[in-house]
């Protein structure tokens, strides 16, 4: 008996995924546990396993964007007849046929507006085959205008019901883009653009990854932020890290600086709850365990995932953690559930040389902490000038949850753990 | 100009056919001493006398059938059909004969008969009294099909109907009767297949029938008052179509909405937007929005009856969801 792959919901709020390529291909076995495709959602690109054992009869959708619970692929026994059961689930993915029985009609006229039938939407659901990317939503209309004076449908923002491109719409576009050298001339005054020609410009269509970037940290702007920054002795960390260095046994993960600092920054926050906190749904909710996320660069773009209880693993644990996150992020083989539940963030740019510099919130978490380069600086001991090793480190907070007594607090706390680790145990 | 009822209309047509022509004559059930169920034919009796204004058994088949026969004979004549919901009795006479014999017979013989009847909600006559089926002869070539919405439409379209030479389904709403309206002193004949613009507009045409366009043009005033303008367009005769002026319509206002008091699924509208879909494709900035009755045996309770079919609220909101934004 042939099943079908649908797509999964790999966490909350996930709606919808982006198949980026097919592990096996059709006719191949699969073995339940074999990884069978590629899956690019929101937050991390991951690869997602076969539930069944069987022979992959048929890739329904070979790459694209697609909502949770459509069928993808159907795998069972070699040169099974799937066609009957493919003719069900495109019922199921899009345009059901409509039940003909006299209840289903009956009830179906008695939802619908006084005296008239919705229209079908089977067009704005038919696959878009031969072309890349999401089918845009726009009117006949709105498309003949597009293409006679050259706007891009896919950079018009729609009006109409259901985000659909209407024709004032692509006038609008019309005005304010340059016209491209196919189209007609533009005859109304546009505004002056740059004199670039499109061979000028590099378009980089975003990955899921980056428009997720770029919802979320515009999000991050509404918050009302302030900034602390403190400069500390960084001797300690050094010098801690490199006694446990030492102490490494053979296949454990070397520590970093950065390691150290993630797991006293820890025990900062469940000392200073407010710190490790969401704000979210207008509510503030701390946590009594630390979530630490750290941020990696990853090809794709930033992500941020998580080591998870940091204030209860050692530094070595946090190491192997954090080794483990990191090279996965840039295989971008990350999981949802790695990106999820952090309670605080932690971005280090120390290794490019930065002295100092303000994170953005990473909401819903209240604060983030900068973490800026390791440098021997002139400080000031005991009345005396002597040369150092200092970092300034750099706390962004929500002001809607975060007072600027309890951020600094907070940030004392850390100068204490970071200058005399031992604190932090 | 002088007023005539839409009933007054008809009368007035048919009087003037009776009384010009020799070859025109009217038959039908009760239209004669009692002039008809709707009181459409009252007094021709006494002005041409019981052979030209022939009542007739209760018997649709006979009555087309007849019809048929006289006017491949050579006559022009008119019969009625006491509510449309009986012409399903006459189907095999309207379909399998009056519409193929002069393809069939090479155009050696002609069938000018006109059907005259009517339907439509709105007085609660109950389920098999009041339907609007005049989509069923539309799907029939060899017919010709009008539904006249006006006195003036009535009286012009059903002379032209009385002197085509094909057989002519003539659909009249009931409750279009009393209304009153303007009509030429002279009657002008307007010919089949040609559409009537009711309003000009710039947003959205209403493409409808019968009732509905008075319903339309209602909607449409009050469209104005929030800044909509709107184009209420009448094919008058459905078959044929006057598809260069209801698609040239759309191309000028990029949205539509048809209304018909029949049932919406498998109605004229179904027609009327693969027709504009087609001829202005290119035109349409949302999709076409389709009025009609709810799907289902209309019901005799007053509240029920007014439920089901469609009024001017509906074509409003229709027409709202075309000009509509996210």
């Amino acid at each position: 008996m042939a099943s079908e792959v649908k797509l999964p919901r790999l966490g909350q709020g996930m709606e919808s995924g982006t198949i980026v390529r097919w592990l096996k291909s059709e006719g191949e076995a699969v073995a339940k546990g074999d990884p069978l495709y590629e899956l690019d959602t929101d937050k991390v690109t991951q690869e997602v396993e076969a539930e069944t054992t069987g022979v992959l009869l048929k890739i329904v959708v070979a790459d694209g964007e697609v909502d949770v619970g459509t069928t993808v692929g159907v795998i069972g026994a070699q040169d099974e007849d799937v066609s009957e059961l493919l003719a069900a689930s495109q019922g199921g993915n899009g345009g059901a046929p409509e039940a003909e029985a006299t209840a289903a009609a009956t009830a179906r006229t008695a939802e619908t507006p006084s005296g008239s039938e919705p229209q079908s939407a089977m067009g704005d659901s038919a696959p878009s085959a031969g072309r890349t990317g999401e089918r845009v939503k726009a009117s006949p209309l709105a498309r003949r205008i597009a293409r006679e004076r050259g706007v891009d449908l896919a950079s018009v923002t729609g009006t109409g019901p259901e985000g659909r491109v209407i024709a004032e719409d692509v006038d609008s576009a019309a005005l304010l883009a340059p016209a491209t050298s196919t189209a007609p001339p533009v005859t109304t005054a546009a505004p002056a653009t740059p004199s670039t020609t499109s061979e000028d410009i590099e378009v980089v269509e975003l990955t899921s990854t980056r428009r997720t970037i770029a919802r979320r940290l515009t999000e991050a702007w509404e918050a009302p932020v302030f900034q602390l920054s403190v400069t500390v002795d960084a001797s300690e960390l050094v010098a801690t890290r490199e006694r446990l260095v030492e102490l490494m046994r053979e296949g454990e993960t070397k520590p970093t600086v950065n390691d150290v600092l993630t797991r006293v920054v820890a025990s900062a926050l469940v000392r200073h709850r407010p710190v490790n906190a969401h704000f979210s749904d207008g509510r503030i909710l701390r946590y009594s365990s630390a979530n630490v996320g750290i941020a990696v660069a990853a090809p794709s773009g930033l992500v941020v995932p998580v080591i998870r209880e940091a204030d209860r693993k050692s530094v070595q644990q946090i190491a192997a953690a954090r080794a483990d996150l990191v090279s996965r992020s840039r295989e971008g083989k990350l999981k949802l559930a790695d990106l999820e539940g952090g309670t605080f963030t932690i971005s280090n740019l120390g290794m490019y040389g930065i002295e100092q510099f303000v994170a953005v919130l990473n909401p819903p978490q209240v604060a983030i902490l900068a973490v800026g380069s390791i440098e021997d600086r002139a400080a000031v001991l005991d009345g005396g000038l002597v040369i150092a090793p200092t970092m300034t480190i750099t706390l962004t907070c929500d002001h809607r949850a975060i007072d600027g007594s309890e951020g600094a607090e907070f940030l004392n706390t850390v100068k204490s753990y970071v200058e005399s680790p031992a604190l932090a145990l | 100009m002088p007023e005539l009822t839409y009933r007054e209309a008809v009368r007035d047509a048919l009087a003037q056919a009776l009384r010009e022509d020799e070859s025109v004559f009217i038959m039908g059930e009760d239209i004669a001493e009692m002039g008809g169920s709707m009181a459409v034919t009252q007094g021709l009796l006494e002005e041409f006398g019981p052979k030209r204004v022939r009542n007739t058994p209760i018997s649709e088949m006979a009555i087309v059938g007849s019809g048929i026969g006289a006017a491949i004979q050579g006559m022009r004549p008119i019969v009625e059909i006491m509510y449309e919901d009986f012409l399903t009795l006459s189907m095999e006479q309207l379909v399998n004969q009056a519409a193929k014999h002069r393809t069939m017979s090479g155009g050696q013989v002609k069938v000018p008969l006109t059907i005259r009847t009517q339907g439509g909600a709105g007085w609660s006559p109950g389920a098999q009294h009041a339907q609007q089926l005049e989509a069923w002869f539309v799907h029939v070539p060899g017919l010709k099909v009008v539904f006249a919405s006006t006195p003036e439409d009535v009286r012009g379209l059903l002379w032209s109907a009385i002197y085509d030479d094909n057989p002519v389904v003539f659909f009249e709403h009931r409750t279009l009767y009393p209304l009153k309206g303007e009509v030429p002193t002279e009657l002008e004949p307007i010919p089949l297949g040609q559409a009537r613009i009711h309003r000009e507009g710039e947003d959205v045409t209403v493409v409808a029938t019968g009732r509905l366009v008075h319903e339309a043009l209602t909607a449409a005033v009050a469209a104005e008052s929030e800044g909509i303008s709107v184009e209420v367009v009448d094919p008058r005769t459905l078959l044929p179509l006057d598809e260069e002026t209801i698609v040239g319509s759309v191309r000028k206002t990029t949205r539509c909405v048809t209304a018909h008091e029949a049932v919406v699924r498998g109605g004229f509208g179904a027609e009327l937007a693969a027709v504009i879909q087609h001829g202005a494709f290119d035109w349409l900035d949302a999709p076409i929005e389709r009025v009609g009755a709810r799907f289902a045996p209309l019901p005799f309770a007053p509240a029920m009856e007014q439920w089901v079919v469609p009024h001017a609220e509906d074509v409003l909101a229709a027409i709202r969801r075309t000009v509509a934004r996210s």
